[in-house]
């Protein structure tokens, strides 16, 4: 029994049903904002300490959001939090009256990272509602592709984004006393990295001019190199179809992958290395920054990397095939696994917009998924977009992106989640390069330049920002041997004479098809969910990683996750006056999250609803 | 053409955006022209990352860049053209690495591509924009009218300054880097 909150009971055979007897089950309280807002103004008033941090734009993210604070700088705590997404997303309307194949071309351009997971999800979403089975070389060459595209990814974030925050420089901004200390701490993971002390780790994360910040950006070239062989070009891949991929693959092309591929096997223990050695030397120095953008591990993931033996597309089997991937999809509660299944996975979301700009739709056209279990009238087939641009105001709606839930439930998302919730699962199919243990994940490591070896990562006690960061260097090796696991079975494929890489179909002109493709972003959780009528899409909604993170209050007033972790994080930063305060604390834990907004939040569609515009519609400046 | 040269001519901007897009829109008229040996065209919107890895990668460097883009400023009619000459310079440490996080996150800017080219010493001696006021940003896969008209005559100019030499660059206004961004 998976859902504690939704209305939702199973049978003894197994079977969902609504819950009999409840007037209207998918009721909800709509809670007043405004009280907390009221009082914080009173107190606001009273203590010239507290005041309001804005982060417009919070910078080094990719895409628009902004980032309101209530914080007691006496105190050093953080009071109240908005998380806004300040740009609309319009592929939903986008894509609506389209021929379903335009779909993987243009939801692919809702990110300029991951293309290729929003291609992949697209392509999964009209296999399942077309009942299309793409060929094993094709499932296979899916999951190389997309393993790499977590490889550009993941050094982006460590060292572009989020690395900065852990630099000499940063560092000698906000907590100076930190560095004679870094200067005497060697570095445990010398011999894997080179770096003899945490300060000579931290000079090299300083932005434009660390080896580290110089290094990962040649790395997202290699992770490119070998994308770009699969996938034609990056970031939009042309070869993602439904029904598989639309190119040729010899051995040509796996040499081509391969010779790329292994240079993660050394960096991902260079970075797995590098990372260990910062925020353990920081969580020693100060146990309080384990409490820096800490939530209870409550994560939700799709599940990546399908098996060429189980996966077939439909929506019948997809608790089988999903529980079959490399990556398993499903729910942790507080770090306990909840369910494993893709359909309970699907059947628990709900999107709500009560404090978002967009209009409450009318009807629920689903009332159960197509093997009867119940769904909302907010679940993502029963949604509508309705954009509702408006005043921003913290008590009521000041965010584009959605509200949403799982059992109604803010859900973090993550590259870690999916590490963290195939560990703790272990329904991942052996391997001889993982091993999933209950309590963490064993990573062989093959030879390269340097020795094999074996990383170990152990699910943390504390979910928080330095914890995110270190599971998501782990993705790095984790993500490169599984691809590797892939060009190994790719190989065997080629040479049994298996070179068939899509299967052809046609759009059926007639009748209703509904479909939802959950594959991981770089970032994590992601959905896209279609409905095809009459041989054109008649519905088409994407929940992403950054939906989920970014997500503004619940109707019932809980705090999103970005909003959560900012709530429960101390200030640690050294400061004399507040006027000198940067909060890096704060910045540390949304960043922790890899915020990605292009994703979240889009262009605008003034008036007409197709125009196109980059301007920033808010600003968290003298609002509400 | 001037001996020897090695060219590129690069189109940036994004796609279906009318007139904001009229790198892109020109492109296969760019390429259709006679060109001399040396000169190459291309279109320059995987990231100024890459590109820049690329131009790192090159055995032989270009020692000429003309960049045919849309910038929507000032004191112009739609369909104005503008030839600016790239002047080096770099803007705070801070917006540099904004424009590696956006570059690196896709996003599509000739003013990226400069900042970051110019950090990473990329930029040979002679680099130019050639400037087609675009007017307001909208959305729509071809050149409204007055843009329209001006395609001869923006092929023309691409053409004479990749091409030529540095005569008849009277009217050319410089660009800098500390400046990009004010």
């Amino acid at each position: 029994m998976c859902f504690k909150n939704l209305p939702i009971a199973f049978d003894e055979a197994g079977n969902a049903y609504l819950k009999e007897g409840v007037a209207d089950p998918y009721e909800y309280k709509v809670v007043d904002l405004g009280v907390e807002q009221d009082k914080l103004k009173s107190l606001m008033a009273k203590n010239g300490f507290i005041r309001d941090v804005d982060y417009d734009p919070v910078t080094r993210v990719a895409g628009a959001l902004a980032f309101h604070s209530v914080v007691d700088l006496e105190d050093r705590k953080v009071m109240s939090t908005n998380s806004m997404a300040t740009l609309f997303r319009g592929y939903e309307i986008i894509l609506k009256g389209r021929d379903p194949r335009d779909a993987a071309y243009i939801s692919s351009r809702a990110c300029g990272v991951c293309g290729g997971v929003h291609a992949t999800t697209s392509a999964l979403a009209i296999e399942m509602a077309l009942g299309i089975k793409p060929p094993p070389l094709g499932i296979v060459m899916r999951n190389i592709l997309l393993a790499l595209e977590y490889l550009y990814d993941h050094p982006l974030h460590l060292f572009l984004l989020a690395g900065p925050d852990y630099s000499e420089e940063l560092i000698a901004a906000t907590n100076p006393e930190l560095l004679e200390k870094a200067a005497k701490t060697a570095a445990k993971n010398e011999s894997v990295h080179g770096y003899k002390s945490i300060l000579d780790i931290m000079k090299d994360l300083n932005p434009l001019k660390g080896k580290l910040y110089l290094e990962a950006l040649s790395m997202t070239r290699v992770a490119r190199e070998a994308y770009v062989a699969i996938g034609g070009k990056y970031p939009h891949p042309q070869s993602v179809v439904p029904g598989g991929i639309s190119v040729t693959v010899n051995i040509s092309t796996l040499n081509e992958v391969y010779s790329r591929l292994i240079k993660f096997f050394d960096y991902g223990q260079k970075v797995t290395g590098i990372w260990d050695d910062v925020f353990d030397f920081f969580l020693e120095s100060n146990p309080d920054y384990a409490k820096c953008g800490i939530r209870p591990a409550t994560i939700a993931d799709t599940g990546v990397w399908d098996r060429p033996d189980y996966y077939d597309g439909t929506f019948e089997n997809c608790d089988t095939w999903g529980n079959a991937r490399w990556a398993t999809p499903g729910i942790l509660l507080n770090g306990e696994v909840v369910t494993t299944n893709l359909r309970e996975l699907n059947a628990g979301m709900e999107e709500f917009v009560e404090h978002s700009y967009y209009e409450k739709w009318n009807g629920q056209r689903f009332k159960t998924d197509p093997l009867g279990m119940p769904l909302s009238p907010n679940h993502p087939w029963n949604k509508e977009t309705v954009p509702k641009p408006g005043k921003q105001s913290w008590r009521d709606r000041y965010s584009w992106d959605t509200c949403p839930t799982w059992d109604r439930m803010p859900m973090e998302a993550g590259a870690y989640a999916r590490m963290y919730l195939t560990a703790k699962a272990q329904k991942a199919p052996a391997s001889k390069f993982l091993e999933n243990t209950g309590h963490g994940m064993k990573i062989n490591v093959p030879k390269h330049r340097l020795p094999e070896t074996t990383l170990e990562w152990k699910i943390p006690k504390d979910w928080n920002a330095f914890e995110r960061n270190r599971a998501r260097a782990y993705c790095i090796p984790y993500s490169a041997l599984v691809a590797m696991e892939n060009w190994l079975i790719a190989h065997k494929l080629i040479r049994e004479g298996e070179t068939k890489v899509s299967t052809p179909f046609e759009i059926p002109k007639k009748g209703t098809h509904i479909g939802f493709g959950a594959w991981g972003a770089g970032r994590g959780f992601l959905t896209h969910h279609l409905i095809v009528e009459k041989g054109v899409i008649q519905n088409y909604q994407i929940v992403t990683p950054s939906t989920l993170n970014a997500a503004p209050r619940t109707p019932w007033g809980e705090p999103g996750p970005y909003e959560e972790a900012v709530l429960n994080t101390p200030i640690l930063e050294n400061y004399d006056k507040p006027e000198n305060y940067k909060g890096i604390d704060i910045l540390r834990a949304i960043r922790s999250f890899d915020p990605c907004m292009p994703c979240t939040t889009h262009i605008m569609a003034k008036d007409t609803g197709h125009v196109v515009t980059r301007e920033v519609t808010t600003c968290a400046c003298g609002i509400e | 053409m001037e001996l020897n040269k090695k060219i590129l001519v690069g189109t940036v901007g994004y796609h279906l955006l009318s007139n904001h897009s009229v790198g892109p829109v020109l492109l296969p008229f760019l390429k259709k022209l006679d060109w001399p040996v040396g000169v190459s065209v291309e279109e320059l919107n995987w990231g100024p990352i890459a590109i820049i890895q690329q131009f790192q990668a090159m055995e032989t460097p270009y020692d000429r860049v003309v960049l045919l883009v849309a910038i929507e400023r000032p004191g112009r009619e739609t369909g104005d053209i503008s030839l600016f000459r790239w002047n080096g310079g770099l803007p705070g440490e801070e917006q540099i690495q904004a424009c590696i996080g956006d570059a690196a996150t896709g996003v599509i800017s000739v003013d990226n591509l400069l900042i970051i080219g110019e950090y990473f010493k990329v930029w040979p001696k002679e680099v130019f924009l050639v400037d087609v006021e675009p007017g307001a940003e909208k959305a729509g896969e071809h050149l409204t009218t007055e843009v329209g008209v001006k395609v001869p005559e923006i092929l023309k100019t691409v053409q004479r300054i990749a091409t030529g030499g540095m005569a008849g660059m009277e009217n050319i206004e410089y660009l800098n880097g500390e400046q990009l961004f004010l």
